[in-house]
């Protein structure tokens, strides 16, 4: 039996949840130009929500799911307003906010190790687990199907709304410049807040998939942070359809690898491949010089 | 009928970390006045605009409004009817013409003002017409700069902030951007406040006109009185 499909299967897999964290990571740095680094605790606070829901309080799990996305949505938002826009208001540096962002990333996982304690814990005993299908001689299982559909489909949503909507003009335009943004009358202090809140619900909707697919624990949010960051500088800083191509390049790249040497070198490719684009194309797949 | 004051900044100081950008500055702007504003690099000339905006760090005096005074902050200056055209053609490149008219309109609210008034804008830029679905990154210099007037002329505004429209642009184009200026003024009654190094194009336009050096008004009358006087000279060979 060929082990080709199994490869493209897994590379999908990994390439959607990676895409989750980096459209959002990329589409945040759209408009605030720092690279906020505290979106991958956000997938964290998105998987513990469920697990404090679901298998804490036993509620039904579509019910502790869509918890967990508000809880990842409005500790995304509240760093926003609290941490980062006073920051911004002062015209601190971009450097100052990178800061800040670790240090929010570290101060929110401890807290979730506080409450939670760090032992790895799983969400899937609150799905009724189906069986796991074979597609073409590769198996996966249901929650990987959700995961490739919800990162598929949260892609058509965000390039939806930045194309077509008057919302979406706006954000463009911000991203383009900030301070003409401001002089034609957009309010972009609410403009970056909305992008917060998109794209911290994306961060949290990886976290769960995660979390349901393999496992949580507090550390989680690092692995996924990196992989994503790595996607959207890849993809093209700022661009959601960069950070989608950027992903499955990792994906595909981190799978097919790892068939021709030790499975321990995997991030070793990650990063090679970002070394390989910030020397031959800084500026990424889709970015702009 | 006595003329009433639109826009003042009233004895206004800016600093950024250390510089006098400007250093206790009055400048008004009367209802259908155009109105020059003249100086070397680096005199203040686009720092008094942005203070207008609540672009710049005002500390010490303060911005009026119809005689009133008031914290401007951008997007609501844009609500009272004031709209700005920063220097350099700052068009949103990733947008398309229209797109980008359609964010200036952005104050508007109303879907339906927006895409009227986009045809009325375009019967003063007729060379857009054609460009309306191409990234206005791709546009030339010329007529990105005719796009961000334009997209300033989206609200309709009563008072239109205009830093170096003419910059850069072919001596023919720049006899077009004084003759929409005058148009623009003529047709609505809008009052214009405008920073430009084509200083005799401007005087000619111009109903008064203020004379910036280093962050200070030196002069500042009728373009006649101002004219006769050498204070531009002194300004621009460095004589002040
Ligand atoms: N963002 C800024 N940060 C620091 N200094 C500035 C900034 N903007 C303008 N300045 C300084 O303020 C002074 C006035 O600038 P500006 O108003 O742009 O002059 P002008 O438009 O007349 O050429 C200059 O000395 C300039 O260097
Ligand atoms: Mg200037």
């Amino acid at each position: 039996m060929s082990i080709v499909p199994q490869i493209i299967i897994n590379s999908i897999i990994a390439g959607s949840l990676y895409a989750l964290v980096a459209m959002g990571f990329s589409l945040i740095y759209s408009v605030t130009k720092f690279f906020n680094l505290a979106h991958g605790v956000l997938a964290a606070v998105g998987g513990y929500g469920v697990f404090f829901f679901g298998r804490m309080l036993g509620l039904p799990v579509m019910v502790a799911v869509a918890l967990g996305i508000l809880i990842a949505t409005l500790v995304g938002w509240l760093l926003e307003r609290c941490v980062f826009s006073p920051l911004r208001s002062r015209k601190s540096s971009a450097l100052v906010l990178l800061v800040a962002s670790l240090g929010a990333f570290t101060a929110i996982q401890a807290l979730i190790a506080l409450l939670f304690g760090s032992q790895f814990l799983t969400l899937a005993p609150i799905l009724e687990g189906g069986s796991p299908f074979t597609v073409a001689g590769a198996t996966i299982t249901d929650v990987q199907i959700v995961l490739v559909g919800t990162a598929l489909a949260a892609f058509v949503c965000v390039w939806l709304i930045l194309k077509k909507t008057s919302f979406g003009k706006v954000v463009r335009a911000t991203a383009d410049d900030e301070e003409v943004a401001k002089i034609v009358g957009i309010n972009t202090h609410k403009v970056i807040g909305k992008t917060f809140v998109i794209g911290s619900m994306l961060a949290g909707m990886a976290g769960i998939l995660s979390g349901f697919d393999t496992g949580i624990e507090p550390i989680m949010g690092l692995p996924l942070l990196l992989k994503g960051v790595i996607a959207a500088i890849i993809g093209g800083m700022g661009s959601v359809p960069g950070a989608l191509l950027g992903a499955y390049l990792l994906g595909f790249s981190e799978n097919v690898g790892v068939w021709f040497i030790p499975g321990e070198w995997k991030d070793a490719i990650s990063f090679s491949i970002l070394i390989l684009f910030l020397l031959l194309r800084p500026f990424g797949i889709l970015g702009r010089k | 009928m006595k003329t009433e004051t639109l826009l003042q900044l009233k004895d206004v100081s800016v600093q950024y970390s250390g510089v006098h950008a400007l250093d206790h500055v009055t400048v008004t702007l009367d209802e259908g006045e155009i109105v020059a504003l003249m100086g070397p690099n680096g005199a203040g000339k686009s720092t008094i605009l942005k203070a207008m905006f609540g672009l710049a760090p005002i500390t010490h005096g303060e911005v009026l409004w119809h005689e009133r005074a008031f914290t401007p902050i951008s997007h609501e200056v844009v609500e009272r009817g004031i709209a700005f055209v920063p220097q350099g053609r700052r068009v949103f490149s990733g947008l398309t013409v229209r797109e980008n008219l359609e964010v200036g309109g952005y104050a508007n609210r109303d879907k339906k003002l927006t895409s009227a008034r986009i045809d009325e804008v375009l019967e003063l830029f007729p060379a857009l017409k054609t460009k309306l679905f191409v990234p206005s990154g791709s546009l030339s210099g010329g007529q990105q700069q005719q796009l961000a007037i334009a997209r300033g002329l989206m609200t309709d505004p009563k008072v239109l902030l205009l830093d170096e429209p003419s910059l850069g642009l072919a001596p023919k184009i720049v006899k077009e951007v004084f003759a929409l200026m005058q148009e623009i003024n003529a047709r609505r009654n809008t009052a214009i406040m405008v920073v430009e190094h084509n200083i005799k194009s401007l005087l000619s336009v111009a109903t008064r006109g203020y004379v910036l050096d280093k962050g200070r008004v030196v002069a500042h009358g009728k373009p006649k009185e101002l004219m006769k006087s050498n204070v531009l000279e002194n300004v621009f060979t460095g004589k002040i």
